[in-house]
């Protein structure tokens, strides 16, 4: 059970990287201090697009949205990418759930 | 200070809750002793495997090893699910045997693969969450913020503690039969709550269709997206806007539960 169970998860992942290999629309998001930069996000409805989430510091950021079903750690000075499936026409929640307080923002899509 | 005190302890909460619940159920059912080393074990152990992923989750900046992670932290999450749901039904079987025949004959085969689980649930559990806990002490460390760190960070880690003694606790105060019945349904829902995150991220990240999404939007009772709507989100696997691969998923997992419970019924 187990390993058929890790073999699907690494299947589905060899998959995915051999997807991800190719060019997308770059969008960029600033995480800094506890803020989200931009907070509203303009992107292309039913366009596959990749997100570069810098998080500035000081402290640790999450980005999170269960909307959006992604959830991303990061250390303070490090830049990772998460790429986004095509949404249909609306407006998507996401947080910074190491600061919940402040760290709100949305992405258009549009 | 106080978003410390409050990531630190959501953080920390959930590891504390199944270590609680799991040290009720063998104060009343285990006289030996042994499960509760297990369990001690597991905890020790998760703890590690905390530092370790944390670290893991600090060096990783390309996508490829990122990738790796996610599939990493998508098994832990099915992993866990899968064997908090067995050990359940493996409490249900064993208090069922040990009320009837007072744990004199339980097989011993039985028993040391029980706390085997016991052990692994815990590791798990203190592992998850343990590393976003690693790295976010360890962002506030590098702001040089030191009072708020040891201060919000330690209530945050008491508080927890405090929360899920008060559950041991008054679980414990139970007839033996309530409180093996209460522990499971609580286990259940949060192995429930791991798979739905789990089905969510693997649909996140490109592995599941997520079918149609949103099936439906309940935002306007629960907001998913507020900080204790969040909270509710994260221990129920409540989602406000779920998927329907989510969905399924969800009542596929309670169907199998049922359908196991009802095997081991006393």
């Amino acid at each position: 059970m187990k390993h058929a169970l890790h073999s699907v998860v690494f299947g589905l992942f060899l998959a995915s990287t051999a997807a991800i290999a190719d060019d997308l629309p770059t969008y960029k998001l600033l995480m800094k201090d506890g803020r989200i930069v931009p907070e509203m996000l303009e992107v292309p409805a039913n366009t596959r697009f990749r997100l570069e989430v810098k998080n500035e510091g000081p402290g640790a950021a999450e980005f999170e949205s269960l909307e959006l079903k992604k959830e991303l750690v990061l250390a303070p000075g490090v830049t990772r990418s998460l790429v986004f499936f095509p949404m249909k026409p609306g407006t998507y929640k996401f947080f910074d759930d190491f600061h919940p307080e402040t760290g709100q923002g949305r992405i258009v899509a549009k | 200070m106080g978003n410390a005190f409050f990531v630190v302890w959501r953080e920390s909460l959930e590891a504390f809750l199944i270590a609680g619940i799991l040290y009720a159920w063998l104060q009343g059912n285990d006289s030996s002793g042994r499960g509760k080393h297990a369990l001690y074990a597991g905890l020790a152990a998760g703890a590690g495997l905390a530092l370790l992923l944390g670290w893991a989750l600090l060096s990783v900046q390309d996508e490829l090893t990122g990738n790796a992670l996610e599939a990493f932290q998508i098994g832990t999450l099915l992993v866990a699910a899968g064997l908090i749901t067995q050990m359940v039904l493996w409490m249900r079987k064993n208090g069922r045997q040990m009320k009837a025949r007072l744990h004199a004959d339980l097989s011993a085969a039985a028993e040391k693969s029980g706390f085997v689980g016991v052990a692994v649930v815990a590791a798990l559990a203190v592992a998850r969450e343990g590393a976003e806990t690693v790295i976010f002490l360890y962002g506030m460390s590098q702001e040089g913020d030191y009072s708020a760190l040891i201060g919000g960070a330690l209530a945050g880690f008491a508080a927890a503690g405090a929360t899920a003694w008060l559950a041991a606790k008054s679980l414990a105060r139970l007839n033996i039969a309530l409180l093996l019945r209460l522990s499971s349904i609580l286990l259940l829902v949060l192995a429930s709550a791991l798979f739905v995150a789990a089905i969510d991220r693997l649909i996140g990240a490109g592995w599941l269709p997520p079918m149609l999404d949103p099936v439906w939007d309940t935002s306007l009772l629960i907001d998913d997206t507020t900080k204790a709507g969040k909270l509710v989100a994260d221990f129920s696997g409540y989602r406000a806007r779920p998927a329907l691969t989510t969905l399924l998923a969800w009542a596929a997992y309670w169907l199998l539960v049922v359908i196991g419970y009802r095997r081991t019924r006393p």
